[in-house]
C-alpha cells in the first residue's frame, strides 16, 4: 500500500504550507462474514499505525434498539478492529460511544448485538456519556461554543479510531467519519440529545469537535449503509465496502464519492478543509477504485443538487 | 428491590457514580430519594446529602458533577428531595434558578428575533418547557422533571404557572401512539416513535391530568413496558403507569438488567410505588 507524499497548500486568507497526502483505502467487503477479520487486519496493517504499547479506543456508532437495522455499527466490524489493534500490540483497546437519544447505553449495545460478538464486552467499554469529565477550551472554534466538556477516556487515549455506520443524514447529508464523533460529547452533561451542539452548528460544532482530537483513525462501516431519511429512518443500502484512513476529512470525502454525493456540498467537510484538499486528486486513494465500487445512496429532496 | 444493594457504591465523599468514579448528582439525588421510600442508612444519607449540598453552585442550581461549572436539569431531580431534607435555603436557591430555566425558543430575546424575521412560532412552541442544559431547547424528559419537581414545591404564582406551562408543553407533544419521543412529534414531516423511558416519565409528570385524556398513552404505556430492553425505562413506565392507578401486568422483566446505580435506584422507586410510596408525587 502506497506511503503519503507531501504536497503545499494555501488555506483561505492563510500562508502556504505543506502536508502529508492522506491515505484513504477503499476496501471490498461483501457481508459481515468470518472474512471481516482478515480484511480489516490487512487494512490497518496498511496504514502502518504504531499502536505498540499504547491505548487505542474504538468509537463506533450507536443509536437505536434495533438489532436487525443498520441504524447502528455492525459489532463484528467493532471485534475485528479490537482484535487487530491487539495483534498489532495495542496496551489496551477499549470500545467507548455516547449515544445521542438514548439513555441506557449498555441496553442499547446489547440490543445491538455487542454483548453477544465481543466476547468481554462489558468490560471493555466505557459509556461516554457518564464518564468523568474535563473542560477543554476550543482554540479558534468555528461554531458558537468556546469551550465543551470531554470524557477522559476519549482525551487520554493514544489513537481514537471513529468507526461509524456509512448513511445519509437529514441535516447533515451524510454522517460518517467526522460526525461520528459527536458521540464523545457527554449526554451527562449536554443531554439527550445533546442540543446543545444543535444550537451551536452542526456542521461548525463537528469542525470544532474534530479538531479537538488530533490522534484519530477512520474505519467506516459501508458494507450494509443507510440510504434516504438517515441517520434513523432511513433504509438499508448494500454498498459493499470499507472505508479507512488517518485523515478523516479525507476518508469521509471519498466515503462521500462512493455514495455519489458531492463532498463540497457537505458543510463540515468545507469548514474543515480547503476545497483542493478534499478533491479526488489530493487524496492518495489504495485498494479499490472508487468507480468500481461507488452506488448512488438515495437522498432526501433537498439534498439532491449534492448528487455527483 | 431495597437500597442495601446501593449503600456499597457510595463514594468516600458520600455521592454516586453512575457505575464508578466520580460522584454524579442524578445518581446521587436518585438514591436518596430512593431511600426516603425504602429502608436505607441514615448515615449514608447524612453523607449524600452533604455532598449534594456541597455541590450546589453559587446560582442555586446543581452541575452534572462537580468538575462541571454549569448548573443544569439535573436540578430538578435535587429538588424531588424536600426543603428539610436540603434546607430551606439550599431549596429555595434551587428552586429560583430553577424557575428561570426555559428552552431557548420561549424566551423573549429568541420570540423577539423570530418575530422580526417574520418567522412563526411551530404551534407546540407556545408553552416553555425545561432544558437539559441552559441556552438549548426545552426537551420531554427534563421538562417532566422540571413539572414534578414544580408539583412538590409551595404553589406559589410563579410555581403554578410554569406547572401549567410543562403540563401544556408535555401534552402538546404526544405522540400519535400516545407515548413521547423526546422531543417533537414530527421531524422533518416524518413521524416521531414514542420511546418507553419518555413515555413513563411524561405520564408519571401527567398524574394529575385527567385519564380521558391519556387513553391511548396506557396503551401504548402497557405495549412498551412488555418490550422494555432497559432497566430504566421500565422503571419509568412503572412509575407513569401506577401514578394514574393503572395495573402493571407484572415486575419488571427478571431479563432486564440493572447496570448501574441510576437503574437499580429507579428500580427501588418502582418497587416503593408499587407498595404506596412514590416519592414522586
Amino acid at each position: 500500500m502506497a506511503l503519503a507524499g507531501c504536497a503545499e497548500t494555501r488555506r483561505p486568507g492563510g500562508r502556504a504550507q505543506r502536508r502529508e497526502i492522506p491515505v484513504v483505502s477503499v476496501v471490498r467487503q461483501q457481508g459481515y462474514t468470518e472474512d471481516l477479520y482478515a480484511t480489516v487486519r490487512r487494512t490497518l496493517a496498511g496504514h502502518h499505525l504504531d499502536v505498540r504499547g499504547k491505548t487505542v479506543v474504538l468509537k463506533p456508532n450507536l443509536v437505536e434498539f434495533e438489532a436487525g437495522s443498520v441504524i447502528n455499527t455492525n459489532p463484528m466490524l467493532v471485534h475485528a478492529a479490537l482484535e487487530a489493534f491487539k495483534a498489532m500490540g495495542a496496551a489496551n483497546v477499549r470500545i467507548a460511544e455516547g449515544p445521542g437519544h438514548r439513555r441506557g447505553t449498555l441496553d442499547l449495545a446489547d440490543a445491538a448485538g455487542y454483548f453477544k460478538t465481543i466476547p468481554g464486552f462489558e468490560e471493555l467499554f466505557t459509556d461516554l456519556n457518564l464518564d468523568d469529565v474535563s473542560q477543554i477550551e476550543l482554540a479558534h472554534p468555528v461554531s458558537r461554543l468556546q469551550s465543551l466538556y470531554l470524557p477522559h477516556t476519549a482525551l487520554s487515549c493514544d489513537l481514537l479510531v471513529s468507526i461509524p455506520k456509512m448513511k445519509t443524514h437529514h441535516w447533515a447529508v451524510a454522517t460518517l467519519s467526522m460526525k461520528n464523533l459527536f458521540g464523545v460529547v457527554p449526554g451527562g452533561v449536554y443531554g439527550w440529545p445533546k442540543n446543545v451542539l444543535h444550537w451551536a452548528g452542526i456542521a461548525e460544532c463537528i469542525t470544532d469537535i474534530h479538531r479537538v482530537f488530533p490522534r484519530t483513525f477512520a474505519l467506516v462501516d459501508g458494507i450494509v449503509g443507510m440510504e434516504g431519511n438517515g441517520p434513523i429512518q432511513g433504509t438499508a443500502k448494500a454498498a459493499g465496502v470499507i472505508v479507512a484512513g488517518k485523515d478523516l476529512a479525507a476518508v469521509d470525502a471519498t466515503c462521500c464519492r462512493l455514495m455519489r454525493i458531492d463532498p463540497l456540498h457537505v458543510e463540515y467537510l468545507l469548514l474543515s478543509r480547503d476545497s483542493t484538499e478534499l478533491a479526488q486528486a489530493a487524496i492518495r486513494q489504495a485498494g479499490e477504485p472508487i468507480a468500481s465500487l461507488s452506488t448512488p445512496f438515495e437522498l432526501l429532496p433537498q439534498f439532491r443538487s449534492a448528487r455527483l | 428491590m431495597t437500597c442495601a444493594i446501593l449503600m456499597s457504591r457510595q463514594n468516600p465523599d458520600g455521592g454516586w457514580p453512575y457505575r464508578t468514579g466520580a460522584s454524579w448528582t442524578e445518581p446521587t439525588a436518585l438514591v436518596l430519594l430512593a431511600q426516603t421510600v425504602s429502608e436505607g442508612s441514615r448515615d449514608s444519607f447524612e453523607r449524600g446529602l452533604r455532598w449534594l449540598r456541597a455541590a450546589q453552585r453559587r446560582d442555586g442550581g446543581w452541575p452534572p458533577c462537580t468538575s462541571v461549572v454549569q448548573s443544569i436539569w439535573v436540578t430538578s431531580f435535587v429538588l424531588l428531595l424536600s426543603a428539610e431534607h436540603l434546607g430551606e435555603e439550599s431549596y429555595s436557591r434551587g428552586m429560583e434558578w430553577l424557575l428561570n430555566q426555559m428552552g431557548e425558543e420561549s424566551t423573549f430575546i429568541y420570540k423577539t428575533r423570530q418575530l422580526l424575521l417574520g418567522h412563526r412560532a411551530p404551534a407546540d412552541q407556545g408553552d416553555a418547557g425545561w432544558p437539559w442544559f441552559p441556552g438549548a431547547s426545552a426537551w420531554v424528559f427534563p421538562t417532566a422533571a422540571g413539572v414534578l419537581a414544580m408539583r412538590k414545591a409551595v404553589p406559589t404564582r410563579r410555581v403554578r404557572e410554569r406547572l401549567d406551562a410543562g403540563r401544556r408543553f408535555l401534552l402538546a407533544r404526544m405522540c400519535a401512539d400516545g407515548g413521547w419521543n423526546h422531543g417533537s412529534t414530527h421531524a422533518l414531516g416524518y413521524e416521531a416513535g414514542s420511546y418507553p423511558e419518555t413515555t413513563g416519565m411524561a405520564l408519571l409528570a401527567l398524574s394529575d391530568v385527567p385519564q380521558e385524556r391519556l387513553r391511548r398513552s396506557f396503551k401504548t404505556a402497557q405495549g412498551e413496558l412488555r418490550e422494555c430492553r432497559s432497566a430504566e425505562a421500565a422503571s419509568w413506565l412503572q412509575l407513569g403507569l401506577r401514578a394514574h392507578g393503572m395495573s402493571v401486568e407484572a415486575d419488571a422483566s427478571p431479563a432486564l438488567k440493572y447496570r448501574d446505580v441510576r437503574d437499580t435506584a429507579l428500580g427501588v422507586l418502582a418497587t416503593a410505588a408499587a407498595h404506596g410510596k412514590s416519592a414522586f408525587l
